[in-house]
């Protein structure tokens, strides 16, 4: 771990007064994020929801350091981001693995860019390979994996650069609901696994109750936080359930009270 | 009312029992025809070709001394290859004109590919670099490489040294031009991936933005290698006193149009092999773009 210091439940992410304004010439301004105040404690899962266009992944864009904020403080582990960097490691929607390496290949690359030598990358990368359940697929190249199996290479690939928090963008959008299913179960055994912080992001409501500690959510309009829930079902969830539902149904309406008026944002 | 029947249609014919299989024998053979069949095709034109060409010189059409037969022309080529001291001066002279004229054109070709890459790819990865570059770059290269050989005669004289700069020269526009243009459509998520995984500056380009462009760079690889025979021919017919072009020319002016014809052909096939050889690097290089690209078979 990058600190040893740190401790579960310390804070490790904090944004304060965040916010951001794109400026074009043919639209004007355009505020997406105000005013944020956010916090995040280490070892936590939070899903950020939201529908499309809320500034759900402007955040994460500029938490991961991608994007910077027109004002405003965002910080990890006590020092504002600067830039992009391992200790906030992406999952992508689309998984952005390098075509031309191979499984192990793509999670080495990214030790190799922190200049730790061959013999321990190579022990690294097959240990997070086992974690996400690919070590026998780990000389395959990635185009040969299904959309699952590159998912979890590109999971293994942030986790074995032991981020500070791990920021997972839409990662199972493209997967179809049975993969869906066994990501979600796979993510949360994981997380258990590695005591990693997780931040989230989903527009769907199902996904953030089933993985969430903590669900914050977000609105096109409100262009900031519009709600919280704290989320304490116990593990494994199951979707099905009475429980489950009611959890939804609160979160749905947390968010669709923000809204001008009843439209079915959730409807895909 | 069509889609609807068309649908139908299609679980129609999934739900019924596929036709039966052909006896063995005969699918067996009907697959080594059809394997075989594109091969046998490619040969229809030129074969043809080859039977005009011979009917016209049979008919007198042109004097044999301008169009000789394709047996002539045969003939010359393989005295060319092996000698016949009735063949006057190129008996047996085959192989070092063409090791003449390939040395050139792989000394250019490769100062063309190391020179092209090295500045391609920061020119197309840098904002900066690009506005220096670019314009440089897209201002000579309209400049038809011909027009350079009265430079080339002054600084480099007659010889290997000219003829290696018009071939780098004229392969260096293509691989650079493709090199940049493979960079700047590099998938951008990869380059945020190697940002994110903490490379900076030549770490990025190396490891992430280059291998990247290699399928665009390879287009450029290939068009330089087609202009480097293109050029060598120029600067040996021009410049220098040896080599395939050389011979081609000199040939001519003794009006031994068989030589010149079979000087014409080994052009073809050396254009055509060094292109199979790029091909087949790029094929090693590249499975993974091929596996990912549209012609992929799944």
């Amino acid at each position: 771990m990058p600190n040893p210091d740190m401790r579960p439940g310390d804070v490790i992410l904090r944004c304060e007064r965040l916010d951001r304004t794109f400026v074009s010439r043919d639209a004007g301004e355009n505020r997406v994020l105000q005013d944020i105040n956010f916090e995040m404690r280490k070892g936590e899962f939070v899903v950020l929801i939201g529908p499309s266009g809320c500034g759900k992944s402007t955040l994460l864009n500029i938490i991961a350091g991608f994007d910077r904020q027109t004002a405003g403080r965002a910080l990890i582990d006590g020092r504002p981001i600067a830039g992009p960097g391992p200790d906030k490691a992406m999952v992508f929607q689309d998984y952005a693995l390098l075509p031309w390496l191979n499984a192990r290949e793509n999670i080495e690359i990214g030790l190799k860019m922190q200049r730790i030598p061959a013999a321990r990358r190579t022990e690294t990368a097959l240990r997070y390979l086992g974690l996400v359940g690919l070590a026998e697929a780990a000389e395959r190249p990635v185009y040969k994996l299904s959309g699952g199996m590159q998912q979890r290479v590109s999971i293994a690939r942030a986790l074995a650069l032991e981020p500070k928090v791990l920021l997972m963008d839409e990662p199972f959008g493209a997967l179809d609901a049975f993969q869906r299913a066994i990501m979600h179960r796979e993510l949360v055994r994981i997380w258990r696994a590695t005591q990693a912080t997780i931040i989230f992001v989903t527009h769907s409501l199902e996904e953030a109750v089933f993985l969430g500690e903590r669900v914050v959510a977000m609105t096109p309009k409100a262009v900031g936080l519009t709600g919280e829930l704290r989320i304490d079902m116990p593990r494994p969830r199951d979707p099905l359930s009475p429980e489950f539902a009611a959890v939804k149904r609160r979160l749905y309406e947390m968010i669709t009270a923000h809204l001008p008026e009843e439209v079915d944002v959730f409807a895909d | 009312m069509s889609m609807k029947s068309a649908t139908a249609d299609e679980s129609l014919q999934t739900s019924l029992p596929k036709p039966a299989a052909k006896p063995a024998g005969a699918s067996a053979g009907g697959t080594a025809l059809a394997s075989l069949a594109p091969a046998l095709l490619g040969l229809v034109v030129p074969g043809a070709f080859l039977l005009v060409w011979w009917g016209v010189v049979a008919a007198g059409v042109f004097p044999p001394s301008v169009l000789p037969s394709p047996f002539t022309v045969a003939a010359a080529a393989f005295d060319w290859a092996f000698g016949n001291p009735q063949n006057g001066g190129y008996s047996g002279t085959l192989a070092q004109a063409i090791w003449a004229s390939s040395q050139r054109v792989l000394l250019g070709y490769g100062i063309a590919m190391v020179l092209g890459v090295a500045i391609g790819v920061p020119t197309g990865a840098s904002k900066l670099m690009g506005h220096l570059v670019d314009p440089f770059i897209h201002l000579l290269r309209p400049i038809p490489v011909t027009a350079w050989v009265p430079l080339s005669l002054v600084f480099f004289g007659f010889g290997f040294k000219g003829a290696v700069f018009l071939v780098a020269l004229g392969s260096f526009f293509p691989i650079v031009v493709n090199t940049i243009e493979g960079v700047r459509g590099a998938n951008r998520s990869l380059v945020k991936v190697g940002r994110m995984l903490g490379a900076r500056g030549w770490r990025l380009l190396w490891y992430f933005i280059l291998p990247a462009s290699l399928p665009s760079i390879f287009v450029g690889l290939r068009l330089g290698m087609g202009i480097s025979w293109v050029l060598i021919i120029v600067a040996e017919m021009m410049s220098v006193k040896s080599g395939i072009g050389y011979t081609l020319l000199d040939a001519y002016s003794f009006g031994r149009f068989d030589v010149v014809i079979a000087a014409m052909i080994v052009l073809g096939v050396m254009g055509f092999l060094s292109d199979r050889v790029i091909v087949a690097v790029q094929s090693v290089v590249l499975r993974w773009h091929r596996e990912v690209s549209i012609h992929a078979e799944s």
